[in-house]
């Protein structure tokens, strides 16, 4: 492979780091103007990383970068919408940091090497560029999540997000550095021919296997990997928050797809019941946990920590289809994940974190299409039909009892029940309880649009959800195509 | 344009213009709003017309558009179902609709709901079409709680009216009876043939003709149960006895939705239904004795409760019921054909009664009872005429076009061979007389003999009399004084009517312009239809009829075109049923009118049974509504109270919010709590997978 | 055992010992130094694997720079680290007992006979060289990675950045270019005062 070809291929993530240096510089030449231009250019940015990803889309799966690169569908598909989610997250936060004299260039281009992290990680072939890409994404995380440097609780939840995130990179890396031992080799298509092959040290693999699955299991978010998910999003200022919990997650998906399942399927039964516990024990503790919260980004933190509980449902059954209905589940995820936290920021206004759950009492009253949109979010996000969440859900039981796992899919949907509960208590505050205050609501024209297109985009895909579905499905089907 | 994106655009036509006044109709106001839903309606129209020409060119179709999801081996599709049954109600569907959309303009003329009962009858034809063009039964089942829904939104049309909430509700909730049968019966379908693709379907039948329910104890045949159970759903949706109860109670509704949905259109899907599912009904004789006795039912009895009413609309929904009923007796003779062949003629002049009926209404002032009116003919020379033509078509006078499709009914029962057979074709001979009589009743009551209007009302209001000064003549220049009305409009609960010495009039040209074009195919379609429809081809690749079934073999047999028909229908029974229908009627309330004063004393317990309504909605209210809120009432009391509020939920939500109490402590906000579970949970998965060893 | 397997248990030894010390000495510059001395056996470590240039570098880069750097910071802050601590001894035998389970567990896969089993060092010829093998690789097949990693760099630098630099307002500072380029007449301003009256006056 020459050097055009694999930049051809990989030149989504060329063309974004040379506009982060662009912007970096340019950003220091016109500040003061609302950050308008910095802005408008990252939005651009995005445009062209996805015009480059599309325009780059080649059948079939290219490795390039000695093995380190891969170029498939799924690469494509989740670039395509970690694109949208941090668009999205620009346009929901812009006013929101505006008044609060945090909207810097800083942010911006940290959000966009967060981004390119998340590029790497998703497009990664070799644990070595697996890790670099978590880092990057993960650093940048971090100093987004400090960059309010005048709240204490913001840079309790960085610090705790960085030692915490450090410990599990050390799992990670010592389990990558054990599975290295035991096969020869980092690459994931050759650890995997290895294994075919028989050419492995099993024990020594499993043991590896143990701290690759916790490491992940942190990115996820998943229980007992968690603690830090409550702290950190509660902490965190609210767009930050916003970029960890979505976009990121789609990376992770990428990651466990990459790691557990191109590389180590052979190993199925053994990473499969560790994720089973702890997919149970995620939904349990997120459920049960967002229940007692009174403030809404915490109670969204618990109930991602339930939904990655979900998510791990459709991998661990180890089928085609329950790969691809983790895959529709990470997506819509996404979806809603900004939604509900665009609401937030759509609520607040100078002065002022609509981050209470009373403060969504009587929101109907306020504004009424606000309050159908964030129904339709809460709805989707408690799983009940006609929104994606309930197709979301129902396609990862589904996937689950397929494979004969009839306990899991049975504690799921009871605990999906119960996280029905405080799902609908935030739709009971904004329909039947009374405002507390009448302030009204300020937001800009293209905030509330997108909250629009947002919570019907909810709605339409839970009533078509055919498309999204056979697109995860085909995505999926081809990255195994190698195996 | 392919056929298939044209196929794509009939429905979705309609459903831009719904969107389009339902979402945007203040934006657009009242003129855009008509004109883009008309113009999408008659889109829809033209396409239709494309597509029988094509269709008439041999060119069917059978294809999924969209798979909407796959559980396991089961797919959920979108897709059409393209062949002569289904083209020709397309244009049924569509053209009706059109007329009713054109109509609307005058009769919701000063409505304020005047937008939003325009995106009501788009989204009405949006889903009527998707019922009819559906390749497969989960799109059957969108289409028909899709119309349902909209009949719904529809008959409860002006909200403020009590009566129309009761009305709207009871069509709900008979509808629910109905469709309950008709998802069991889909469900059935696909246990016994696990797809719910038609063709497959189909194709699979003649394999499961004699399957067995495999429940113990009971030898129910899967395909009779199968029928009966899609019937119920069908008996809802066509108000077939004793589901009737909804549909004279649906006048509540405007009349163009009358006309279009409890006529025309929708109360014809289960026929519809039926008809698609031939190659079902098929396999069954016990199934085609049960909707053919119910369809002599409903054809009899709900004729005879036509004769005692005094609104003009539920005069026609009554006999909308009764040629229901026809319809039905025709398919349970498997004459499907013949049924969609009625189907097909009674849509146009039931449309045109009805539209003709709203213009009498609108004439009147929205006064519906025929006691005050009387001598129109003068008034309103176009709605006359063409009202005359639809009772001439409807009682089957020969040439017209329901004397076609009705006289074949009649031979093809009498041809039947089904045990139950003999019996029904005496009642519907008996429903030929009773049909003339009260089509002819309601005719003399309205358009003849002595002028009654402007008498009754001295009681009336005296606004009401500035306030309709000719508003209809008026439509035109009407926005400009629309204030004044529109607080009367809006509650319609009231009788209007003509105010002492005002003279009824003949409405716009958008009123009358439809029922001139619906008159044309009432007169005409039959003798041009009857013979390809019947006896020709037309419906041989979509409607299947099993060998032992001959019915209308045998009628073919006899048949030399449809003038001969015609000359021999002079010599034949129904005939001079009718006549008799017609003169009696013309005795009773045109010279004598004494006698059925006299009658009405005399047998006075049988007229108080059809005032009463065979006393139907009496035992429905006590039995089912009374019984089920005593039920309801018990288990609220126990069940949902003590044990479900009580011990299930507030005693779970009580064990769920301790467990999250003290799951939350754990989350102490220390980073070497966190850190150490991490590293706990690193132990356990290495113990876990040490024991997996 | 021969010398080399000697030398790596020795080495393997400290750096335990100093890994143990650095989370228990009481003195945070103990602690650091103890660090420095972790360092220095892993690269003693990697001298063994015939590392030179990452043995040398983590000596140059972390002992040299990163832990002299970090020894400035803790003297300059004057941690209390005991009061950090607190409570780090009552949860001690907790965090001990889970750390002996784990030490136990992986001893007993690392220590299975078949799990030791792997193939020996490659031998390398006197003149190979590590640096050039290092170098070729990185600008050749670690191409990707090699970015990456520059990349992670300048996203610390952009946030140590971010995180540190603060425009302070109403802080004074002095401006030397202005005040290089100062007048006499910017500065100083001559009063004319009336020369003081004579004595006469006064002698009255």
């Amino acid at each position: 492979m020459n050097l055009a070809t694999n930049l051809y291929h990989a030149g989504a993530e060329v063309f974004l780091l040379t506009m982060v240096c662009v912007i970096l510089i340019a950003d220091l030449f016109v500040a003061g103007r609302g950050k308008m231009f910095t802005y408008m250019m990252v939005q651009l940015t995005l445009l062209g990383c996805s015009f480059i990803t599309v325009a780059t889309h080649t059948d079939g799966v290219a490795i390039v970068f000695s093995n380190m690169y891969v170029d498939d569908l799924m690469s494509d598909v989740l670039k395509l919408l970690a694109y949208l989610a941090v668009s999205m997250m620009l346009v929901y936060s812009r006013t929101y940091l505006l008044t609060r004299g945090l909207f810097s260039g800083e942010f911006m281009s940290l959000a966009l090497f967060a981004l390119l992290g998340m590029m790497v990680m998703i497009s990664a072939s070799h644990f070595l560029t697996l890790y670099l890409g978590l880092e990057l994404l993960s650093l940048s995380l971090y100093a987004m999540v400090a960059l309010q440097r005048d709240s204490a609780v913001a840079t309790e939840a960085a610090m705790k997000y960085f030692i915490l995130g450090a410990l599990a990179s050390g799992l990670l890396l010592y389990g990558m550095s054990m599975i290295y031992g035991a096969t020869g080799s980092l690459e994931i298509y050759k650890i995997s021919d290895a294994i075919e092959q028989g050419v492995y040290n099993k024990q020594l693999l499993v043991f590896g296997l143990v701290f690759v699955v916790s490491g992940l299991a942190f990115k996820l978010g998943a229980v007992p990997f968690h603690m830090w998910v409550p702290d950190v999003y509660h902490g965190a200022p609210t767009p930050m928050t916003l970029l960890i919990g979505s976009a990121p997650k789609l990376a992770a998906f990428a990651f466990v797809m990459r790691i557990l399942v191109e590389a180590l399927q052979p190993l199925a039964i053994q990473w499969s019941s560790m994720l089973a516990i702890m997919a149970i024990l995620s939904i349990a503790i997120g459920n049960l946990s967002a229940i007692a919260q009174t403030n809404i980004k915490r109670m969204f933190a618990y109930s991602t920590i339930a939904h990655m509980g979900y998510l791990l449902l459709g991998v661990l059954s180890g089928t085609i289809e329950g790969y691809s209905s983790a895959m529709f589940y990470a997506v819509t995820y996404v979806l809603m994940t900004l939604g509900g936290f665009g609401m937030i920021m759509l609520m607040s206004r100078e002065g002022f974190e609509a981050d209470n759950l009373s403060d969504y009492k009587g929101l109907n009253q306020r504004s009424p299409w606000l309050a159908f949109m964030m129904l339709l979010l809460m709805f989707s996000m408690a799983g009940v039909p006609p929104t994606v969440g309930f197709y979301a859900k129902f396609s990862v039981l589904q996937a689950v009892v397929q494979t004969g796992h009839f306990a899991l899919a049975i504690i799921a949907v009871l605990f999906s029940l119960v996280g029905a509960f405080f799902y609908l208590r935030v739709v009971k505050l904004m329909y039947f309880d009374t405002p507390e205050s009448h302030e009204p609501i300020q937001y800009q024209a293209d905030t509330s649009l997108l909250i629009t297109f947002n919570g019907l985009g909810v709605l339409f895909l839970g009533i078509l959800p055919g498309t999204l579905m056979s697109i995860c499905a085909v995505s999926v089907q081809q990255s195994l195509l190698l195996h | 344009m392919s056929m298939q994106s044209t196929y794509l655009m009939v429905p979705a036509a309609p459903l831009i213009g719904a969107i389009a006044a339902g979402l945007f109709g203040k934006v657009l106001g009242r003129v855009w709003s008509h004109r883009i839903t008309i113009l999408m309606v008659a889109v829809a129209f033209g396409l239709s017309v494309s597509i029988f020409n094509d269709v008439m060119a041999g060119h069917t179709f059978n294809g999924s558009v969209y798979t909407w999801m796959t559980t396991g081996d089961t797919r959920f599709e979108v897709g059409f179902l393209i062949d002569r049954l289904t083209v020709m109600m397309m244009l049924v569907v569509t053209f009706v609709s059109l007329m009713v959309h054109i109509y609307t303009i005058g009769y919701m003329q000063e409505d304020p709901g005047y937008q939003r009962f325009f995106s009501y009858i788009s989204l009405f034809t949006f889903s009527m079409l998707m019922l009819v063009m559906s390749n497969n039964f989960m799109q059957l089942f969108f289409g028909w709680e899709a119309v349902g829904l909209v009949s719904y939104l529809l008959i409860g049309f002006w909200f403020t009216r009590p009566t129309a909430i009761y009305a709207n509700l009871k069509a709900f909730l008979v509808n629910r009876v109905g469709d309950f049968g008709f998802l069991l019966g889909i469900g059935l379908v696909l246990m016994v043939f696990g797809t719910l693709d038609y063709a497959s379907v189909f194709a699979a039948a003649g394999q499961h003709a004699a399957d067995m329910a495999p429940i113990p104890g009971i030898s129910a045949n899967l395909i009779t149960a199968i029928c009966i159970l899609l019937f119920i759903g069908a008996m809802g949706k066509s108000a077939q006895f004793p589901l009737h109860v909804w549909l004279p109670d649906s006048m509540e509704g405007p009349t163009p939705i009358s006309a279009l949905i409890h006529a025309a259109t929708m109360v014809t899907a289960g026929i519809f239904m039926v008809a698609r599912m031939s190659p079902l009904y098929e396999m069954s004789e016990a199934a085609l004795s049960f909707v053919m006795v119910i369809g002599a039912i409903t054809a009899l009895f709900m004729g005879f409760l036509g004769i005692v009413q005094h609104d003009i609309k539920r005069v026609v929904a009554y006999s909308t019921l009764s040629q229901l009923g026809y319809m039905t007796v025709a398919l349970g003779a498997s004459a499907y054909s013949v049924a969609v062949f009625h189907l097909m003629t009674h849509a146009f002049f039931k449309a045109l009664l009805f539209l003709a009926a709203g213009s009498v209404i609108i004439g009147m002032h929205h006064d519906q009872d025929m006691r005050n009116m009387g001598g129109l003919k003068k008034y309103m020379p176009i709605t006359w005429i063409t009202s005359l033509i639809g009772s001439l078509a409807l009682i089957g006078t020969p040439f017209f076009s329901g004397f076609y499709s009705k006289d074949s009914i009649i031979e093809a029962v009498g041809l039947s061979h089904l045990p139950v057979a003999g019996v029904v074709h005496v009642a519907v001979l008996i429903g030929v007389f009773v049909t003339a009589f009260y089509s002819f009743r309601m005719y003399f009551l309205v358009f003849h003999g002595e002028e009654r209007f402007g008498k009754a009302h001295d009681d009336h209001h005296a606004h009401d009399a500035h306030g309709h000064d000719d508003h209809a003549a008026h439509a035109d220049a009407h926005d400009a004084h629309d204030g004044d009305h529109d607080d009367e409009e809006v509650s319609h609960d009231h009788h209007h009517g003509l105010a002492p010495g005002q003279k009824p009039h003949e409405s716009p040209w958008v009123v009358t312009l439809p029922l001139v074009l619906l008159a044309i195919p009432s007169v005409a379609i039959g003798f041009i239809a009857i013979e390809p429809m019947l006896f020709g081809h037309y419906f041989t690749d979509a409607i299947f009829i099993s060998e032992h079934h001959e019915a209308l073999h045998e009628m073919h047999e006899e048949f030399h075109g449809a003038v001969a028909m015609g000359l021999h229908a002079f010599t034949s029974l129904p005939f001079w049923l009718a006549l008799a229908g017609v003169l009696t009627s013309w005795f009773f309330y045109m010279k004598r009118p004494d006698i059925p004063e006299a009658i009405k004393q005399r047998f006075s317990c049988i007229h108080n049974m059809l005032e009463e309504k065979y006393f139907f909605d009496r035992f429905n209210d006590w039995f089912f509504a009374s019984g089920a809120r005593g039920a309801s009432r018990f288990l609220w009391r126990f069940g949902d109270v003590r044990l479900i509020d009580g011990l299930v939920v507030n005693g779970s939500a009580w064990l769920v919010g301790r467990v999250s109490g003290v799951v939350r402590h754990v989350q102490s906000g220390y980073i070497y709590h966190y850190a150490f579970a991490m590293i706990t949970g690193v132990f356990v998965l290495l113990t876990i997978r040490n024991w997996f060893e | 055992m021969n010398v080399e397997s000697l030398v790596f248990y020795v080495f393997a030894a400290l750096m335990i010992f100093a890994g143990l010390r650095v989370i228990t000495a009481r003195n945070p510059v103990h602690s650091a130094m103890f660090l420095v001395l972790a360092f220095c056996s892993a690269s003693g470590i990697w001298m063994l694997l015939e590392a030179e240039f990452l043995s040398i570098t983590l000596v140059l880069v972390y002992v040299g720079a990163v832990m002299v750097l970090f020894l400035f910071v803790v003297m300059m802050l004057d941690i209390n680290l005991d009061q950090l601590r607190e409570g780090f001894w009552r949860w001690f035998p907790f965090g001990a007992a889970l750390a002996l389970v784990m030490v136990g567990e992986m001893v007993y896969v690392l220590g299975n006979r078949k799990t030791a089993a792997t193939e020996g060092l490659v031998r390398h010829a006197a003149d190979y060289s590590n640096i050039k093998e290092l170098g070729r690789l990185i600008y050749t097949d670690y191409v990707y990675p090699f970015e990456i990693a520059a990349v992670v760099l300048l996203v610390a630098m952009v946030a140590a950045i971010a995180l540190t630099l603060r425009r302070r307002i109403g802080v004074k500072s002095q401006n030397p270019g202005k005040q290089v380029l100062v007048k006499k007449a910017d500065r100083l301003r001559i009063v004319p005062v009336a020369a003081e009256k004579s004595g006469s006056d006064r002698a009255a």
